[in-house]
């Protein structure tokens, strides 16, 4: 147990569940605004895919990190328009549109691959370039804090940032009061003179967006190439992840977070005399466990308003 | 209108299809000219930069040989398991002689497959057949992988006692695994009983990613490990072992590639990484081919039985390219010499996890953890 101890203490652990938890985040961001518009983007894997492949291969056409990162960027919100395009305007229904493009990812990606490098599986030829990471001037020397918060790769931070962003989008501008009516009650909204599949579509693209900014992390800070299926089901966590928070940008980090946790942790606990089998199954264990809890809170808590509910009917 | 019509012609289509499909398979099989036809099925893709990249190279090596006596195809089932029995069985029906496959996922289609088709050659690799099943069409190779990472694991711990600048004080090396199964577990056995051989005090951590694709899970367990005091590890999970490599570059330590020579992929795009990459242990899936057809050429295959290649029949080696000799010292150079040169003379027996119970392994993996 000690060991177990030893290993969570580690400042180098407590990094690297930022550094596992960041591409999550990313995508669980994403989740919540199109889900805040009603609208499920279940294409979050195959978009972060396609991204990180775009990434890859700007970046190293171009010899520049940010400009790799721009066409992840657009990339990441034209395939959330094209889902946009399917699902709103011609009414397909949105989760297999999602799923047709995370298969088109999956595959597509591969064969643009081989195109361009005549490899299947991994684009180590192609120079691309990492964004940089940063060193936090003052913070970096606190014993602890430092090792902790300082160092990471440019796009960690700014997934922290956008959790703050995408608050404040969604609950301090009038475009986040539309994609939050729009998801509320689409027929109100309609009436009042908004446009239901305009605002449904900004809401899509920028979760096509923040799921590039995941799918950029993965090949230009995470890992320095592309490989082929490389997000490995990252961005269904996200989706967990964010109803797990409750759809709520703070919960999606904090559940972000757990994931990561529990994730970096298996990574480390496998070194101890645990067996593997056990090791493996945590990062699951605590999804269910995690959800256990929030259902209950949830219910517990609807059951005292409508306990409060009653009795004021009575006083009434 | 147009709904009106488009099912009759979807079927018209379809059978038309279905026709067509058919007339294909006929006009393979009248086709007869003394040529052998080799196919070669591969439960993956390309581009893995290892075992089936290597497998496919072996159709390259019988093509170049043999010419025009061969006609070979490569034929990529992807990962997507429901598609390789389907993809098998269809193949089986068609004009081929040899048909070769890899790996434990495929061994009980081939069994089903080879006992229905007894005047087709199958060849399977890095995994054999039941034999008990009466299978006389089929020739199973095995390679000693436990040989050749006996050589690795003496390798890391001779290197992480060295005073080499990217090593530490701490006796303790790695290996990262693909999955808890056999095959990965025989690399292990080889692993630690070659690191023992050189001290037996030496520790190793062992972590499986649990996948063969994952490569920033990869690159995470090995991130994991070399922050525990490993300084070099060795990897064996395909593609997703790969993110070894960039952890070793980012935490500045040794790697040990697998199945190909990883340093290769690096030397053009990526030298600082290629620097790192001490040596791989290769399996020569491709020279193991060429040497099957060679034999079945000369009418010696043994089919209805398995071999196991050693580094005697070139089916294992170690890679002693440039980046080989700059990392390793030269004394070091001659141990492994030496100790190669043990195992080929059988003074070095090495165990296999092949037959191994999973208390046996559990067991050993215990016996070394840090």
């Amino acid at each position: 147990m000690n060991a177990v101890f030893e290993i969570v203490l580690n400042p180098l652990f407590a990094f690297s569940v930022l550094r596992v938890s960041t591409p999550i985040l990313f995508a669980a961001l994403g989740a919540l605004i199109s889900d805040k518009a009603g609208v499920i983007n279940i294409a979050l894997e195959g978009i972060m895919l396609i991204s990180a492949l775009a990434g890859v291969i700007f970046s190293a056409i171009s010899g520049s990190a940010f400009f790799g990162l721009f066409m992840a960027l657009f990339f990441g919100g034209l395939v959330a328009f094209g889902l946009g395009y399917v699902s709103l305007k011609l009414k397909t229904d949105v989760i297999l549109a999602g799923i047709a493009i995370n298969l088109i990812a999956s595959g597509g990606t591969v064969f643009v691959l081989f195109l361009l490098t005549g490899d299947k599986g991994i684009s180590s030829s192609l120079a691309s370039k990492l964004l940089p990471k940063i060193d936090i001037p003052i913070l970096k020397s606190i014993p602890i804090l430092g090792p902790i918060l300082s160092g990471h790769n440019i796009l960690t931070y700014f997934a922290f940032i956008s959790v703050f962003l995408v608050w404040f989008l969604l609950y301090r501008t009038p475009l986040g009061l539309r994609i939050r009516a729009v998801g509320e009650n689409e027929h109100a909204v309609d009436s009042v003179g908004i446009s239901v599949v305009k605002t449904r579509f900004i809401a899509l693209i920028i979760s096509g967006v923040m799921a590039g900014f995941g799918g950029a992390y993965m090949t230009m800070g995470y890992i320095s190439w592309f490989s082929r299926d490389m997000t490995a089901g990252r961005g269904f966590i996200a989706l967990a992840a964010e109803s797990m928070g409750g759809a709520t940008p703070l919960g999606s980090m904090l559940s972000s977070l757990l994931f990561g946790f529990f994730d970096a942790l298996s990574n480390s606990l496998q070194l101890l005399k645990i067996p593997y089998e056990f090791v493996s199954m945590l990062p699951y264990v605590a999804t269910v466990v995690g959800l256990v809890i929030y259902t209950t809170q949830k219910t517990k808590r609807m059951h005292r308003m409508r306990i409060k509910a009653e009795s004021k009917k009575e006083v009434l | 209108m147009n709904r009106f019509y488009a099912i009759p012609i979807f079927i018209l289509a379809s059978v038309a299809m279905f026709f067509a499909g058919c007339r294909g398979k006929t006009e393979a099989g009248t086709d007869d000219d003394g040529v052998l036809k080799i196919v070669n099925l591969i439960n993956g893709t390309r581009g893995d930069k290892s075992f089936f990249d290597s497998s496919a190279a072996g159709m390259d090596l019988i093509e170049a040989k043999y010419d025009s006596a061969v006609l070979t195809k490569t034929i990529e089932m992807s990962y997507d398991q429901p598609n390789w029995e389907p993809t098998l069985l269809d193949i089986a029906d068609q004009d081929w002689d040899i048909i070769i496959v890899g790996t434990w996922q495929m061994t009980e289609m081939l069994e089903e497959v080879a006992r229905d088709n007894p005047d087709k050659r199958f060849i399977i690799y890095d995994t054999e057949v039941d034999y008990s099943l009466d299978l006389g069409n089929v020739y199973s190779i095995l390679y000693s992988q436990n040989e050749a990472s006996f050589v690795a694991g003496a390798l890391a711990t001779a290197l992480t006692k060295s005073n080499l600048p990217l090593t530490n004080p701490d006796k303790l090396i790695g290996f990262l695994g693909g999955m808890d199964i056999p095959v990965i577990n025989d690399f292990l056995v080889g692993y630690v009983e070659g690191a023992r051989y050189v001290d037996p005090d030496i520790k190793i951590a062992v972590s499986y990613i649990g996948s063969f694709d994952d490569t920033a899970k990869g690159k995470e367990m090995a991130l994991a490990q070399y922050s525990q005091g490993v300084d070099i590890g060795f990897n064996v999970a395909g593609q997703a072992g790969l993110g070894q490599l960039d952890a070793a570059k980012d935490m500045h330590r040794y790697a040990i590639g697998v199945d190909s020579d990883q340093a290769e992929f690096f030397v053009q795009t990526d030298k600082a990484t290629a620097d790192l990459i001490a040596t791989s242990v290769l399996k020569h899936v491709d020279k193991s081919l060429l040497r099957a057809i060679d034999m079945h050429m000369e009418g010696k295959a043994p089919y209805g039985s398995s071999e196991i290649l050693g580094f005697d029949e070139e089916g294992v080696g170690i890679a002693k390219n440039e980046f080989y000799m700059a990392i390793v010292p030269e004394e070091i150079r001659e141990l492994v010499d030496e100790i190669e040169e043990k195992i080929r003379s059988g003074e070095i027996e090495v165990s296999s996890a092949f037959g191994m119970d999973s208390e046996a392994i559990n067991e050993l993996r215990y016996s070394i953890s840090p």
